[in-house]
């Protein structure tokens, strides 16, 4: 059962309770003092540094599936902006 | 305030929407096609959108704008449903999001999502998911929301964004799990 997170991290957190942030932590979710801890324990901690390079790789070839964005509807909806300041404009005139 | 000074103010919050909003367009349009499954209904739903932003912008308190715009698009598009499809439950709104259900509009946002030419070994992890979790992956790892902002999205609290998300990502770990180890050794 996954261990509900919980923070603030203590300066010198155990294994399970890094691994309960580890997500938020890969995912860049956490603060930066939660962070800096984390870090610090995958830095001496082989365990939890392996863990932690799994589901990153889990992470990375998840994203590489993102589709490309066609830049056309981005482009008229860019316009679509411009219009509807245009028409704010003249309707408060 | 005389007319031309209220102009002028008008016209600096009209400069701070574009350069604010601009930004966030593609993330909008990227959310808009999970939720519409379309890509015109998409730039509809952005453009709707748009509109009641902008309107609503002077009450914006400049704090996580993505979230804000999500919100309003989450809601737009609810009202949408409501009027076409008044039966639809609230929990099978968010469920419509990338699902393998019986709406063929999504079932196709789905292939775009995921058709791209890569590991086959992925794709099939990822088919593999409940809708449910699909929609976490999809809006997080896929669109590059935050727990917050996909959570404003789903209507559900951070903390099921989490654990659905770790779940998602638990499940396709499993079915990779041999070429993830010789991967990261």
């Amino acid at each position: 059962m996954r261990r509900r997170p919980q923070l603030p991290l203590p300066p010198e957190p155990d294994c399970q309770q890094v691994g309960a942030v580890l997500q938020s932590y890969l995912d860049g979710e956490l603060g930066p003092d939660d962070a800096g801890i984390v870090a610090a324990h995958l830095e001496h901690c082989q365990r939890c540094e392996i863990e932690s390079a799994t589901v990153s790789k889990v992470i990375s070839v998840i994203r590489r599936q993102r589709p490309d964005l066609d830049p056309a509807p981005i482009a008229r909806l860019t316009g679509f902006i411009d219009e509807l300041e245009r028409e704010g404009t003249d309707t408060r005139e | 305030m005389t007319a031309s000074v209220r102009v002028v103010a008008e016209d600096r919050t009209d400069a701070r929407f574009r350069e604010q909003v601009l930004p966030e367009l593609p993330v909008l349009y990227r959310v808009a096609r999970r939720l519409t499954g379309a890509d015109a209904d998409a730039e509809d739903l952005v453009q709707d959108t748009l509109v009641k932003a902008y309107r609503a912008f002077d009450r914006f308190d400049g704090r996580y704008l993505r979230a804000w715009l999500l919100t309003i698009m989450r809601n737009h598009h609810r009202n949408q449903l409501r009027k076409r499809r008044p039966d639809l439950l609230e929990d099978e709104v968010a469920q419509r999001l990338p699902g393998r259900g019986h709406d063929a509009r999504v079932d196709g946002v789905d292939e775009r999502a995921f058709r791209d030419d890569f590991d086959p070994a992925v794709r099939a992890a990822l088919a593999s998911l409940s809708t449910k979790h699909r929609a976490v992956v999809a809006l997080v790892d896929l669109d590059g929301l935050t727990y917050r902002e996909a959570a404003e999205v789903l209507a559900v609290p951070v903390g099921t964004v989490m654990s659905r998300l770790h779940r998602a990502r638990g499940k396709v770990r499993a079915q990779l799990e041999g070429r993830l180890v010789e991967d990261v050794n």
